[in-house]
């Protein structure tokens, strides 16, 4: 019987992980109906600047040789930057079109992003020790948890708490949340769409930089493919969160995290391989009950 | 100069023709309301104004400024807001919050707090239900949030489209006294989408009836209520209408 402490920091933060990448493409799609596929890029981006680009198998430190203190910023900086670049160059030029061609853009500006790295550090997957010591386990309620894992669970919390401030309490966070439900009305009340649009990827782009600061000290290893999997788990999750709905986004990351741990956990050993088959089949049973959403209130519903 | 002057304007779905080569003339002050059968084009007239859809022909002005082309929050900036059909409100939004978004494009920051307090002021159950989600409110609350909202923005000219839609008439009576008191007392200019004629002659005001995406006849509301015009309008009975509704 697994120690259930041990489970509990385990599907926090793992669900945290995933709540924070939901969150980015959550934000993006409320404002612009993108699903950005290439989020997960934006990830491996991040990882990517922290080392010298070559195609050596050994990863020579670069922006990872920084103090934590300016590293952080630096990263977050730097994602925020790439996402906003590629609206500037991508999809600004893509309002008005279809949002299947949206889609297509983004798929496509996902390869370009992947095969500049691929071009850049090889196809390789590199080992990288950014913050080593994060891994060390400290001892709670009996569980031997990795440090790195309590710290996940904080960041995820501030970072959750912290962008529910930003919404709530600021200017540019109410023009968001009207943009997210109905941007045409937005707009017609004088809410600036280039500016929320700005707004929505410089944060969505952070939320990749801190996946990826947090993947890469979990993982130890930087690869060009590593974004594409928690993309597609994002993804899943803010689907299953009820597409645009931001709070959802974040409660059905950590419900992905959190039952794909018990799984790992609870299913018989013969069974452990096929876990993300049972992921899926019961994600696919919460759509066919509400393929809304699990956690989109009845009170978004507009009336007439 | 006209408050606001819409010159030859068409609007287009695709192929299909909205509105095709209206010409309108609103006064500074002035109740103006659009009337005639679904499909006219009478939204998507008041869309086009607001620049929530592109004419393909045509220029639209208000006190001068050329509108057509621009994006919809310039067109607000400009002085011209909306009550949208449907109302749209925010409906995850608080109600505080939806009064608060059309504030944003205000250069006289301190002074929304206590035009947020007048709107309280003018519709009571608003200022209860401040922090209620604005989707928890009744139809008529909507609409009267609606209002609020685009009054927010500090226009000069508001269009409202369809008010009474899918309300009790009491509620309907209460709006448009709501909104002739507004008026009155800021000197906004109104235009108005409403599908009865009746309900426009007993407000009062001048009145444009459209069909097939133009106009066909206009005149002082309480005049067109029973006029034959409004008999062809809706049934095509005049010699000279031949095209079909749209």
């Amino acid at each position: 019987m697994t120690n259930f402490a041990q489970l509990f920091f385990d599907a926090t933060s793992l669900g945290g992980l995933y709540a924070m990448a939901a969150l980015g493409i959550a934000l993006i799609f409320g404002v612009m109906n993108l699903v950005n596929f290439a989020h997960g890029e934006y990830i491996a981006f991040c990882v990517f600047a922290l080392i010298v680009p070559s195609t050596d198998a050994v990863a020579v430190m670069f922006l990872g040789h920084a103090p934590a203190l300016i590293l952080i910023p630096v990263i977050l900086a730097l994602g925020g930057l790439v996402a906003v670049a590629s609206e500037y160059a991508v999809f600004r030029h893509l309002r008005r079109a279809d949002p299947v061609a949206m889609m297509i853009a983004s798929f496509a500006l996902g390869f370009v992003i992947r095969n500049a790295l691929l071009a850049a550090y090889g196809g390789r997957p590199k080992a990288i020790s950014l913050w080593p010591g994060l891994n060390m386990p400290v001892n709670i309620a009996g569980a031997s948890v990795p440090l790195l894992q309590l710290i996940v669970i904080v960041t995820t919390l501030l970072v959750v708490t912290g962008l529910a401030l930003l919404l709530k309490r600021t200017r540019i966070g109410l023009e968001m949340r009207a943009a997210a439900e109905n941007f045409t009305m937005a707009r017609l009340l004088g809410v600036r769409a280039n500016r929320v649009i700005t707004g929505a990827f410089a944060l969505s782009g952070a939320l990749a930089a801190a996946v990826a600061l947090i993947m890469v000290t979990q993982t130890g290893v930087a690869d060009v493919k590593m974004g594409g999997q928690i993309m597609l788990v994002a993804f899943i999750a803010t689907v299953l969160g009820g597409l645009g709905s931001l709070p959802g986004a974040v409660a059905a990351g950590f419900l992905v995290g959190i039952v794909s741990v018990v799984l790992q956990a609870w299913l018989p050993l013969e069974a452990r391989p096929f876990r993300d088959a049972f992921l899926y089949t019961l994600v696919i049973v919460c759509l066919l009950l509400r393929p809304q959403g699990l956690f989109v209130p009845a009170s978004a519903k507009p009336r007439v | 100069m006209s408050k606001l002057g819409v010159f030859d304007i068409s609007v287009r779905y695709g192929k299909v023709p909205a509105v095709n080569d209206l010409t309108l003339h609103v006064e500074e002050g002035e109740r103006v309301f659009v009337s005639g059968p679904n499909g006219a084009g009478k939204s998507s007239l008041l869309k086009a104004i607001s620049g929530a859809v592109a004419t393909s022909h045509g220029r639209i002005e208000m006190d001068g400024d050329l509108l057509t082309g621009r994006a919809p929050e310039a067109i607000a900036r400009l002085g011209l807001s909306m009550v949208p059909e449907g109302r749209e409100i925010f409906c995850s939004l608080t109600v505080e919050e939806n009064l608060r978004v059309g504030t944003g494009l205000r250069r006289d920051a301190d002074a929304v707090d206590v035009d947020i307090a007048e709107i309280y002021a003018s519709f009571p159950i608003l200022g209860e239900r401040r922090s209620a989600a604005a989707g928890a409110l009744s139809g008529g609350q909507q609409q009267m949030l609606a209002i609020g909202r685009a009054l927010m923005t500090n226009p000069k000219l508001i269009m409202v489209d369809e008010p009474s839609l899918g309300l009790a008439p009491k509620i309907v009576d209460q709006v448009y006294d709501t909104l002739c008191a507004l008026q009155e007392e800021r000197g906004l200019t109104l235009l108005i989408v409403e599908q009865s004629s009746l309900r426009a002659a007993r407000v009062g005001g001048r009145m444009v009836l459209m069909r097939g995406g133009r106009i066909v006849s206009e005149g002082n509301a309480a005049d067109m209520a029973d006029r034959d015009a409004l008999a062809a309008a809706y049934f095509g009975q005049s010699g000279k209408q031949t095209e079909t509704a749209t």
